[in-house]
């Protein structure tokens, strides 16, 4: 069911993160040789290299796109201890390279004093805002308040974490009757069993960020973490790669039964977890619509989830990184190693959820 | 274990052991040097001067070497440096450029030996001969290097720079009379110790200064350099040109270079702001510090391998007046905590994944999984110098695809594209919606909108489509209402419709009863359909038309074939002002309400379970029967559609609620409903689906989306005639009084799509500007403008 289109990314070093833009046309890829890459799908499928340029001066951690209606905006994070944003520049082409993009800074973040782990804009009702989280523990927001200036950022918010923070995500919910939120895990491998995923929401009297949960269960550390497309639902999904793949929904608690004012409470359910990899898992990425699920672990697979009509999460499919023939994933998904090692899974999160869930 | 064993027969027996430890100094360091036995290590600053021992636990100051009552300005040191043949033998660079000798020999408490004044400025380096006792090198800020023979009193020889500022001395461990010198303005400059009139070599190393530079102890010709354009750069000095080997990106300015003992392609950096960590680096591996230590809090200013043999032991001062020894098994990682993969779903579930390519080369070659990666045990497997270097990292980028009709978003488009949310009666709309989504291959959906119909229209016109259809092509293509149409094939989830199902006792299937009885009502149903439902301004459609015109009955209609379903271009021909609330068909449909509502009739909705194996038909039939209100099954409705919403099929969702209209609206809460429609256009816009976009802003009924397509609208244009900005009067020009608008290849008035050059302001009918411009490409009004459509 899916066809491997393996791409010469040509970088010198470790990839680290690939990420398409809003309509899925094209592709960023950023790597340690301290380069970003932009790739555009051409009409035949094909993805053409059209813009590569040094970013910064050290890892590049990750790299994501803007929404459209900002322009063609990225932005990445490095080992530098910076994040920068960046234009690309269209017409008045110095026509030296023919058929690249030309991108330009528009500003550099230097309020990190350690690596920047993560960056990602905030969902677009938002408004043009970024957030940033560094190994020092601390998550930043900065707000471009004039969306046509993208080289004037303020910083507007600093929360610490008291962990080494590694990866965060925004809440995409567009509802008012959600506060902006943001999930921020954290690679600690100290031994101390702290919990590793911290949930914090804006609040609209105090006009500043505020812990709303902790998920408790996650101890070990976590590598990536992402909520779901929130489409309309009432409740947010929260994907998280640790040493397995987990995911919670977070029920808003409704405002009337808690205190007004403080944090939403939350009723917290862990609804899967799989060891599948059976190593670490780096990476989660939900579809468009927030029904699968894409794990890849240290054992070089991908993995897709997704949930059935009773809510049971199920593997459904198998993928192969080095784009080997991907020889009937949809077998391998239904029929199963797989699906045999998820009972105790099963088990294991019907457990985890009465562990999890919150009493408020 | 194994690792000290080697250790000691490098030594001699004499294993060095330790711990990563530190100790505080009363000063700020700016400078560190090892004694030849490994024990000791002096520290000298602006305001100290002291020499430690190395303990097994912990660092011991041994001696103060600042001694005297009055601070004397020789005593403020730049750098140290401890003569590596005599244990007894120190040399200091001071700031006021004084270069100091100490001879520990002394039995007296000062061991100052000899005071060197020949500099002006501050001396910035100090290096002794690696293998002469007597020989001690100089380099100054004044731009000069000086050498010294320690049984004279002045220098032996004076070299001149030509340049500026000397930053780093350093004598070839190899070549007897060599030394390499790096200056401000970014040169190198090689010296033959006889020939002070002229280097024997010169060449730019870096962008700005040059801040340091070593020679690497068993690769005679390699010479690392270090300077504030971050990089650090090993050259070849072997060739008649210098020739750069590798070239490593730190994040900071390199303010020490120092290579590690036994490993060829290890060095450590330090750099001069910002940041204070130390690095060491595989020269093969430029962009990835192979370990880190992040002890300092403050700028580290020197660096020194503790023994020239022995790999794992690495002392260093800094401003933030610490002295430390690490460890190297105790560095933190950066490549092994570095994420080796990226992965992102794309719109269209593709999935672009990009893994480091020992991940995924060999399935058989894949460690299992033992806890902890960061397990110790993994370091010294990873950085045993004798392991070979296994080569530059490298990852495997892979899109996959997914095969068309593989479960890609294609169906979401698809619906967008086709399903018709107003214009038409609300049966209609209900069973063409049910017919996209059946050849869509999506049952549920569409047995929902059947459903839909059953319950908010006069039963009636079900069995009268059903009958066309059956008619028309027989059962298994028809309308699955007849004979697929329970609960087997519904998923379970279905938790509405289950209720709604659960709610009438009634068993009956009889089916060829219902089919009669219904036909027989066909007319009069429409009538009250076209009467009760349909908004005055639709009558201008052909609602009045056939049935049979209505509902294609070819079962090889293919969707694309049916022009008459899919949503025109231009929204839908409903023509209204634009006002903040747009009229939905809400405000014509108050009537649908029927007048015999009783309240809380859904209360009374019995919750009796019964098999779920009987058709719905019986249901069609009992509403006919007991002629329910349609708010009776609101509460339902808004359940389904929540269930929808909650499953991600906001679509499903907002579709339902813009064809029903005011039925249900009023039972779901307006922040909800703004939820799901700002979610749904989100998603339309991805899939770039405009058209559909603003039809959905312009049929919502809430203030904060239905505004969304009324802001920055505002168009500046040109007057294609006088070339002047046009007034906000329309599409006649103020000045010359013409009309604006006017095809330049027809010479028409455009109404509708107008396509127009922003360069000559001269435009027309998109199909013909379009046209024109394919076989010229000059403007068609003549006025030789190059005009370019894109």
């Amino acid at each position: 069911m899916f066809v491997a289109r393996s791409i010469a990314a040509d970088h010198k070093d470790l990839i680290h993160d690939v990420s398409f833009d809003f309509h899925g046309l094209r592709m960023a890829t950023c790597s340690s040789d301290q380069s970003v890459k932009v790739w555009d799908k051409s009409e035949s499928g094909d993805w053409h290299c059209t813009a590569s340029w040094k970013t910064h001066s050290g890892s590049v951690w990750r790299v994501t796109w803007a929404h459209p209606e900002f322009g063609q905006v990225l932005a990445s994070c490095s080992f530098d201890r910076t994040a920068a944003v960046w234009e690309e520049i269209v017409g008045e082409s110095n026509d030296k390279l023919r058929g690249q993009s030309h991108w330009v800074k528009r500003t550099t973040l230097v309020d990190s004093r350690t690596s920047v782990t993560d960056v990602k804009f905030a969902p677009k009702h938002m408004g043009l805002m970024l957030a940033t989280c560094s190994a020092d523990g601390i998550v930043r927001v900065y707000e471009a308040p004039d969306v046509m200036n993208l080289s004037q950022w303020s910083l507007q918010h600093e929360i610490a974490c008291k962990l080494s923070c590694s990866c965060i995500s925004w809440n995409p919910s567009s509802s008012r009757a959600h506060a902006p939120m943001i999930a921020v895990g954290s690679d600690d491998s100290s031994p101390n069993a702290m919990a590793k995923v911290q949930i914090f929401e804006y609040n609209e009297n105090t006009r500043k960020y505020a812990k709303a949960e902790t998920l408790l269960t996650v101890t070990d550390p976590v590598h990536d973490i992402a909520f779901a497309p929130n489409l309309g639902r009432s409740f947010h999904t929260l994907a998280v790669a640790t040493k397995d793949v987990r995911i919670f929904t977070l029920k808003p608690v409704r405002k009337e039964l808690t205190s007004s004012g403080g944090p939403t409470k939350f009723e917290i359910h862990i609804v899967a977890q799989f060891d599948n990899h059976n190593s670490q898992v780096w990476r989660v990425s939900w579809n468009i619509t927030g029904t699968v699920l894409a794990s890849s672990g240290d054992d070089g697979c991908v993995r897709l989830w997704k949930a059935n009509y009773m809510d049971n999460w199920k593997c459904t499919g198998i993928l192969k990184g080095n784009g080997s023939p991907v020889n009937g994933s949809s077998q391998q998904g239904n029929s199963n190693p797989s699906l045999g090692s998820n009972v105790p899974n099963l088990q294991s999160s019907l457990n985890g959820s009465s562990a999890g869930r919150k009493h408020s | 274990m194994e690792k000290m064993s080697r250790v000691s027969t490098a030594l001699g027996g004499n294993a060095l052991t330790g711990r990563t430890m530190h100790c505080h100094l009363d000063a700020p360091a700016n400078a560190i040097s090892v004694c030849r036995d490994a024990a000791q290590v002096v520290v000298a600053g602006r305001s100290i001067f002291k020499i430690f021992a190395i303990e097994e636990e912990q660092f011991v100051e041994k001696l103060n070497l600042r001694v005297g009552r009055k601070p004397s300005l020789n005593l403020s040191c730049a750098d140290v440096v401890w003569h590596q043949m005599d244990e007894n033998l120190l040399a200091t660079a001071a700031t006021n450029g004084v270069v100091v000798t100490w001879n520990l020999g002394r039995p007296s408490r000062n061991k100052q030996d000899q005071l060197f004044t020949e500099h002006k400025r501050t001396v910035n380096k100090v290096c002794f001969h690696p293998t002469e006792a007597h020989v001690l090198l100089s380099g100054s800020q004044d731009g000069f290097m000086k050498c010294f023979d320690l049984r004279r009193k002045d220098s032996v020889s004076t070299f001149s720079g030509q340049s500026e500022s000397v930053r780093d001395v350093q004598f070839s461990i190899r070549d007897y009379f060599t030394f390499a010198s790096t200056f401000e303005n970014g040169n190198v400059q090689l010296w033959d110790i006889r020939r002070p009139d002229r280097c024997e070599r010169m060449f730019t190393a870096h962008n700005g200064p040059v801040f340091c530079c070593d020679w690497h102890p068993e690769d005679r010709g390699w010479l690392a350099t270090g300077g504030r354009d971050k990089m650090v750069k090993v050259w070849d000095m072997t060739t008649h040109r210098a020739k750069e080997m590798h070239c490593v990106q730190t994040i900071a300015s390199v303010a020490r270079v120092k290579w590690r003992p036994e490993c060829r392609h290890h060095l450590a950096t330090c750099s001069m702001m910002v940041d204070h960590n130390i690095y060491v680096w595989d020269v093969r591996r430029p962009f990835v510090p192979a370990a880190m230590f992040e002890e300092h809090r403050d700028v580290t200013t020197g660096i020194a391998w503790r023994h020239p043999h022995d790999p794992s032991f690495l002392l260093s001062g800094s401003k933030d007046s610490t002295l430390c020894q690490h460890l190297f098994r105790d560095a933190s990682q950066p490549v092994e905590r570095a994420n080796p993969e990226g992965l992102c779903y794309g719109l269209f579930g593709d999935l672009a994944f990009a893994a480091k390519e020992s991940l995924v080369a060999a399935e058989s070659g894949r460690k299992p999984y033992t806890g902890d990666r960061r397990h110790p045990i993994f370091f010294k497997r990873k950085l045993d110098p004798a392991e070979p270097f296994s080569g530059l990292a490298s990852s495997a980028l892979n899109v996959f695809e997914i095969e068309p009709g593989g479960g890609s978003m294609s169906w979401f488009v698809d619906t967008a594209e086709r399903y018709a949310l107003a214009g038409r009666p609300l049966a209609e709309l209900c069973d063409h919606n049910a017919k996209v989504a059946r050849e869509l291959g999506r049952n549920q959906v569409a047995q929902t909108w059947t459903m839909l119909r059953i319950i908010y229209c006069s039963p009636g016109l079900v069995p009268s489509t059903n009958l066309n259809h059956s008619v028309g092509k027989g059962s298994s293509c028809g309308l699955p209402l007849m004979n697929s149409f329970n609960l087997k094939d519904m998923a379970p989830g279905l938790g509405s419709e289950t209720r709604l199902d659960r709610s009438k006792g009634d068993t009956r299937s009889d089916t060829v009863l219902l089919d009669s009885s219904a036909t027989l009502i066909t007319n009069e149903d429409n009538e009250e359909t076209e009467g009760s439902d349909v908004p005055t301004d639709y009558l201008l459609g052909d609602v009045e038309g056939e049935e049979d015109e209505l509902y294609p009955l070819d079962p090889e209609h293919a969707h694309p074939e049916e022009p008459e379903y899919v949503l025109p271009q231009e929204a839908f021909p409903l023509r209204h002002e634009i006002v903040d609330t747009p009229s939905g068909p809400e405000h014509l449909q108050d009537k649908a309400d029927s007048p015999h509502v009783s309240g809380n009739e859904a209360d009374a909705v019995s919750l009796v379970p019964v098999d779920s194996s009987f058709s719905l038909l019986s249901i069609s039939h009992a509403l006919y029967d007991s002629r329910l209100p349609p708010d009776f099954f609101s509460v339902l409705v808004c359940d389904m559609l929540r269930f929808y919403a909650e499953q991600g099929d906001v679509q499903m969702a907002v579709s339902v609620l813009i064809v029903l209209g005011e039925r249900v609206r009023k039972d779901i809460d307006e922040q909800t409903q703004e939820h799901w429609y700002t979610s749904y256009i989100d998603l339309l816009q991805r899939f770039r689906l405009w058209n559909v976009s603003n039809e959905v802003v312009k049929l919502s009924t809430s203030q904060a989306v239905s505004c969304l397509n009324q802001a920055s609208t505002t168009l500046h244009v040109n007057c294609s005639h006088c070339k002047r900005p046009m007034s906000s009067r329309g599409w006649v020009c103020d000045r010359c009084h013409r009309c604006a608008s006017m095809c330049a290849v027809c010479h028409h008035v455009v109404k509708g799509l107008f396509v127009w050059c922003q360069g000559c302001s001269h435009g027309g009918h998109l199909q013909h500007i379009m046209k024109w411009l394919e076989g010229s490409s000059q403007c068609p009004a003549g006025c030789g403008h190059l005009c370019e459509y894109s």
